[in-house]
């Protein structure tokens, strides 16, 4: 009876123990594809297999991060902080705070600090009961002095106007002044979102507008403009569908991401003169590519693309030989021979097949996180 | 030996417990949400006028295909329940033989006769009649058969989105509106809220891609541009669902408990499945907009006059 007994409770504890185990192993049986992404600062593995020269500024879910010598770290909470720009100088940060109805740009020390805030877009106490008179401030840069902060905003607002059109311009206002102090450089199209993504280039500034083309299709283009209100001229036509441009730290070309109004975004690649693009050229098709900034060194380019299909952002890297060939080896000339002792022709050397240049792969440097995409990266040399 | 079977069947039986318990509330969910008899009325005299001739034999092409009306709805508390406005009503013909899809966009605006009677905007179908009156007011005025309809709710897209873990879309441009209806997570359903989904490759979870889909006021092209962000919408969904794993199965039930109905059964379910996951070519997916000329402003209450002359021949090209 007792050896029942055993062999009853026995036999309970395996029965519940298998179930439970076959309940937690489907569980963890789930697809990588829904788990969460980590925090940069706690990813696994830590993205030290490949160090990139000097310091990114990136943003995950509303928190700076930088990432240097091949080690993540928190600069803000996750608190709606978003696109960070470097000061000229590298001495500051740039950056946006979002919140629920606006945005604001702020300046913050290298480690995250708050020195002060650039714009105040929230809606006067007097105008807070109509959320259309908030505004926002987006993609802010410096000019070279530091002194006129360029951004794209979609003021000034006013409450009670009921605007169901809200399109951004380019704007450029005095560090330290007020909006009422700016000026509006570009006129944007309406219905569309309007000018995004400024950066000061000398003589002027490149930034993706919106439009819609021939066809209805709404579409980013680059556009260039060297004064404020002037319509400034297109740099890409509208079915390339570029956007995000990023100039080389010597000034001679420009990445950028071309969409071809397709679900699909090429790193895209053009020479710059200071008034016009040369061809374009495709370096990456097999990607969905986002932000690309160049090395301040000229070593390549970072940008931000899926780590699979379908999922989170990472921060990849393409070394400068992928679009900067290194020049392919002399191919030595055979030397001529006598002719020896018959008076057959020197027989031509069999040519020796062109020297093929190595492909380029990019470099995933992260995994497991997630990294907002419509977030340019600041990289400080 | 008896001894030995017992323990061998014990343990298998407990094996098979662990596993049902597991999956038991995605079968609760898909019993409780598929194989939804939609009431369809009998046909009223237009849908026999426009109601093309059955062919006597099915192409080869033809073989298997389906037609499916997707509903996407506001389910807040603007309105009771089943009394609601479809926001978004999609005409979906599969094709198995050839892996083709074709993806119809109806505007929600456009002014039509209703199955119920008299005539409206075609999103107010739903509202009068649930789902068989919609699929009984596209039946008879595009003049196609609907096999089978799916109706998702709000939030049960954003739910849906999460679950998956996300989708990558590529935004033509930002999307902005600052009268966007605040009435999803708000004890205001007449509340509004400021958006700004900005441009370029990005990584959506279902709050952002709601808004991606459902923002109109800063679209030139208002309904019709809303149409392409959701099939965009919609093939992303596709391309995600297509890494999930069978245990990831209970977590999306759950999401999406209460927010989806349809009239495909189970069975059916089990062998679309498979088949999905077999269409991986996404220049196969055609996408179908009824912009002007086939629809224009000028209706009654700010609705689109369908021009059916030019609707129905297009219509009848995609949906035979």
């Amino acid at each position: 009876v007792i050896s029942k007994f055993l062999l009853a409770v026995g036999l309970a504890i395996v029965m519940a123990v298998t179930g439970v185990s076959s309940y937690v192993y489907l569980g963890s049986r789930q697809s990588k594809a829904t788990a969460p992404v980590q925090k940069p600062t706690a990813a696994t593995p830590r993205a030290q297999a490949f160090t990139l020269p000097g310091t990114i500024y990136l943003a995950q879910a509303g928190a700076l991060y930088s990432f240097s010598a091949g080690r993540f770290h928190q600069l803000t909470p996750e608190v709606g902080w978003t696109q960070p720009a470097l000061y000229p100088d590298g001495s500051h940060l740039l950056a946006v705070k979002r919140s629920g109805f606006f945005s604001d740009v702020y300046v913050l020390t290298t480690y995250g600090g708050v020195v002060g805030q650039l714009t105040n877009n929230a809606a006067s106490p007097r105008n807070s009961w109509d959320i259309g008179a908030n505004a926002w401030s987006f993609y802010p840069r410096l000019s070279p002095d530091q002194r006129t902060l360029w951004m794209s905003y979609d003021g000034p607002k006013y409450a009670g106007a009921g605007y169901f059109d809200v399109d951004m311009a380019v704007w450029a206002i005095p560090v330290g002044g007020s909006i009422q102090q700016g000026r509006a450089w570009t006129v944007a199209n309406n219905y569309t979102g309007g000018d995004m993504q400024p950066i000061v280039v000398p003589g002027g500034i490149i930034y993706t507008k919106y439009t819609y083309d021939q066809n209805g299709n709404r579409t980013g283009q680059l556009w260039f403009t060297n004064r404020a209100g002037s319509a400034g001229r297109a740099l890409t036509s509208t079915d390339a569908s570029c956007a995000q441009p990023s100039l080389s730290p010597d000034g001679g070309s420009l990445a950028m991401i071309c969409t071809y109004q397709k679900q699909v975004s090429y790193l895209t690649i053009a020479s710059w003169n200071g008034s016009g693009l040369g061809g374009l050229r495709t370096m990456i098709t097999d990607q969905i590519v986002a932000q690309p900034t160049w090395a301040p060194d000229g070593s390549g380019i970072a940008y931000l693309a899926p780590g699979g299909p379908a999922a989170p952002f990472q921060l990849w890297f393409l070394g400068k030989n992928a679009y900067n060939p290194p020049p392919p080896p002399p191919v030595p000339t055979p030397s001529p021979s006598p002719g020896g002792p018959h008076n057959e022709p020197v027989p031509s050397p069999t040519p020796s097949p062109a020297p093929v240049a190595p492909v380029v792969k990019p470099i995933q440097v992260t995994f497991n996180l997630g990294f907002d995409a419509t977030s340019p990266l600041a990289w400080l040399g | 030996l008896t001894t030995i079977t017992l323990i061998v069947l014990a343990i298998a039986l407990a094996a098979v417990a662990g596993g049902f318990a597991y999956f038991l509330p995605a079968a609760a969910t898909a019993l409780q949400e598929t194989g939804q008899a939609a009431t369809v009325p009998s046909p009223s005299p237009l849908s026999i006028l426009f109601s093309p001739s059955p062919s006597p034999s099915p192409s080869p092409i033809s073989q298997g295909a389906f037609t499916v009306l997707l509903l996407g709805s506001d389910d807040d508390s603007k309105f009771s329940a089943d009394h609601v406005l479809t926001q978004s009503m999609i005409l979906v013909r599969v094709l198995p033989a050839t892996k083709q899809v074709v993806m119809l966009s109806i505007p929600r605006d456009l002014y039509v006769h209703l199955s119920t009677g008299g005539s409206g905007k075609i999103d107010g179908a739903y509202s009068y009649g649930s789902a068989g009156a919609a699929i009984a007011t596209v039946e008879q005025d595009f003049g196609v058969h609907v096999d089978d309809y799916i109706w998702v709710g709000l939030l049960g897209l954003i739910k849906v989105i999460d679950a998956i873990g996300g989708i990558d879309i590529v935004t033509s441009n930002p999307v902005m509106d600052d009268y966007y209806p605040a009435d999803v997570f708000s004890n205001d359903p007449y509340g509004y809220q400021r958006i700004a989904v900005l441009a370029g490759p990005q990584h959506l979870d279902g709050i952002h891609a709601m808004q991606y889909v459902r923002s109109r006021h800063s679209d030139l092209q208002s309904d019709y541009g809303r149409s392409k962000r959701q099939q965009q919408v919609l093939q992303a969904i596709r391309a995600k669902a297509k890494l999930l794993a069978p245990s990831d199965v209970p977590a999306l039930a759950t999401a999406i408990g209460g927010e989806l109905k349809t009239s495909i059964g189970l069975d059916k379910v089990a062998r679309l499945v498979p088949l999905a996951a077999s269409f991986d070519n996404p220049d196969a997916i055609q996408q179908v907009l009824l912009l002007p000329p086939y629809a224009h402003s000028g209706a009654p209450g700010g609705s689109l006059t369908p021009n059916w002359g030019l609707i129905l021949p297009l219509v009848h090209q995609y949906f035979p």
